[in-house]
């Protein structure tokens, strides 16, 4: 089902888009930070609209222990290996970014009902490599690296983690962190031999919660990074100042021919292009800049915080959040040096635009998202960060995050929200939890990189 | 040496706690249901308020200088110094956050390596 010929994913993003419809997803929901005394889980969610459980959580898995923060998670194989047949995609890494544990969850075996393979204990990767606070996972041909925020006492820069296909720790990664301060999230593109790295902040800066006047005394992050890829090393910096304060999710164009990617700046609420000229010069310029908005009870204006963006399939739309907002936007980027606005739609946020869809109070606002591969379903969570959540939505300790679903046109441009799907995970057994990242099985738009 | 911990939101109920070792770990063996998350003093998650006593914990990075003064100990890091009461969970964490927004810090309430002396 994964493709015709041998490994997992698709030949191409082409292929990709051809994919039979997600009938599962998998999100995290987080009761650390939220005062329940339970486990982080990844839940599944029934997603074919012909069963009786559409819409609903079907199964969860619990991590063995308490505190975790589950957070992003990634395949152990992508399209990356789709020539090598002895790969399947199999499991998801699913790591704790305050624990540092990592948990192998077998996803295959039974799709509907994953299971704990093995974990990594947060202590020995401490200890083997002097990294914590695991963030973005990517496999690259059949090995995975996973960009740790923090070393093992919570200071910046952090590096990455290498395990071998088999979940054993190599080490580190990189051969060199450079004058690189901060880590979070990256993408590399291999035919151009460059990775992009982006920056939040150290681990203990982040974690306890959002002081802005950190974002002042630099503690928090405003550069991005070229990589050399195959020398494991950073090799040029983009200094975004002001434009690009807190530079956080980075997508390269599908296509693995282009050297154009994207980088949402959170409290900038700014969308930056970069992208390699034809005197083979790299260059970065601001696409989108999102204004801030009055508030009746904020002194100053509020800004968007772009938590996340991501690209269709076929690198024609950018999707974006603007958590504080709650809105999720929709540009057309056939040109990416001119973002065209063609969809918004409004969910929970600060600027009560819309607190409720479909029966449920919306707590938070759009968070992460996920989009399916032929681009017209995108599905959205509500959570940010535990500690963050607490600061700007307080209600969510007991409303409890939500699931939605946006219908996109991928024609024309344009969202609307589907007013049939829902998952309320303020309604779950142990109580109000909190949902982040999701992923499918066969793979989606933030997970697959091609050689 | 030996402390005694009184847990005023958990109806007054004491226990002795080894004063060498960081109160999480020496309440949790006693069977205290509490939360955590990085287990070194970076993250806030076990954060508990000190209403009586002092603790030691300068191994702390996760709380800034109001959060302090507000009376918030990390208690995977921290050591009782004398016998102390503790309000623990959640339910003590109605001053640990805060919009950042709405309600900025003064630049002696940052966190200790930033912070600057109160004028």
């Amino acid at each position: 089902m994964d493709g015709a010929c041998c490994g997992p994913g698709y030949a191409s993003p082409a292929e990709a888009m051809k994919a039979p419809r997600e009938k599962l997803l998998y999100t995290i929901a987080i009761y650390t930070g939220t005062g329940i005394q339970k486990p982080d889980y990844l839940a599944t969610i029934d997603n074919d609209p012909d069963s009786p459980t559409y819409s609903q959580v079907i199964s969860r898995c619990e991590m063995p222990g308490i505190g975790d923060e589950l957070h992003h998670m990634g395949w152990n194989a992508c399209s990356s290996c789709f020539d090598d047949a002895s790969m399947t995609r199999k499991y998801l890494i699913v790591p704790g970014v305050r624990s540092t544990n990592l948990h192998i969850i077998d996803c295959a075996t039974d799709p509907r009902n994953p299971t704990l393979f093995k974990v990594i204990d947060g202590a020995e990767i401490k200890a083997r490599t002097n990294l914590s606070a695991p963030h973005t996972i990517h496999c690259l041909g059949s090995e995975i690296i996973i960009s740790m925020l923090g070393d093992a006492q919570g200071n910046a820069p952090g590096g990455y983690l290498h395990l071998d296909k088999d979940f054993n720790i190599l080490g580190r990664w990189e051969n060199s962190m450079g004058e690189i301060k901060f880590g979070y999230d990256f993408w590399y593109q291999p035919r151009h031999n460059v990775m992009v790295s982006s920056e939040w902040a150290a681990p203990n800066t982040f974690m306890p919660g959002f002081d802005l006047e950190e974002v002042g005394h630099l503690k928090y992050g405003r550069e991005i990074h070229l990589w050399d890829f195959e020398k494991r090393e950073p090799k040029q910096t983009f200094y975004l100042g002001e434009d690009g304060l807190i530079p956080l999710e980075v997508r390269f164009h599908h296509d693995p021919d282009s050297t154009h990617g994207f980088v949402g700046a959170a409290l900038s609420a700014n969308i930056i292009h970069w992208w390699r000229d034809d005197a083979g010069e790299w260059q970065w310029e601001k696409i989108v800049d999102v204004g801030n908005e009055p508030h009746p009870d904020w002194p100053i204006p509020v800004p968007g915080v772009i938590s996340v963006i991501l690209l269709s399939m076929d690198d024609k739309y950018l999707y974006l959040c603007n958590w504080l907002h709650g809105d999720i936007r929709q540009y057309d980027i056939s040109d990416p040096h001119n973002a065209r606005l063609t969809g918004q739609v409004w969910m929970g946020g600060l600027l009560n635009k819309a607190p409720e869809v479909n029966g449920v109070k919306v707590t938070g606002g759009p968070q992460m998202i996920q989009l399916s591969l032929d681009g017209k379903r995108l599905y959205v969570t509500t959570s940010l960060f535990s500690t963050w959540d607490n600061q700007f939505y307080p209600e969510i300790r007991t409303n409890g995050g939500c699931m939605l679903m946006v219908n996109c046109d991928t024609e024309n441009g344009g969202m609307e929200i589907d007013p049939d799907f829902v998952v309320d995970f303020g309604a779950e057994p142990n109580g109000p939890s909190r949902c982040h990242e999701t992923r499918y099985p066969g793979g989606d738009c933030t997970s697959d990189i091609w050689l | 040496m030996m402390r005694t911990v009184t847990l005023a939101n958990r109806g007054g109920a004491t226990y002795e706690v080894d004063a060498r070792r960081p109160l999480l770990d020496a309440l949790r063996e006693q069977g205290v249901d509490l939360p955590y998350g990085c287990q070194y003093g970076g993250c806030i998650t076990c954060a508990a308020r000190l209403t009586a006593g002092t603790v030691n914990q300068s191994a702390q990075v996760a709380l800034n200088n109001r959060q302090i003064t507000d009376g918030y100990v990390i208690l995977c890091v921290a050591r009782p110094t004398t016998d102390i009461t503790l309000e623990i969970g959640v339910e003590s964490h109605h001053k640990l956050y805060r919009n950042p927004f709405t309600d900025p810090l003064e630049p002696h309430e940052l966190k200790a390596d930033i912070a600057t002396p109160e004028a």
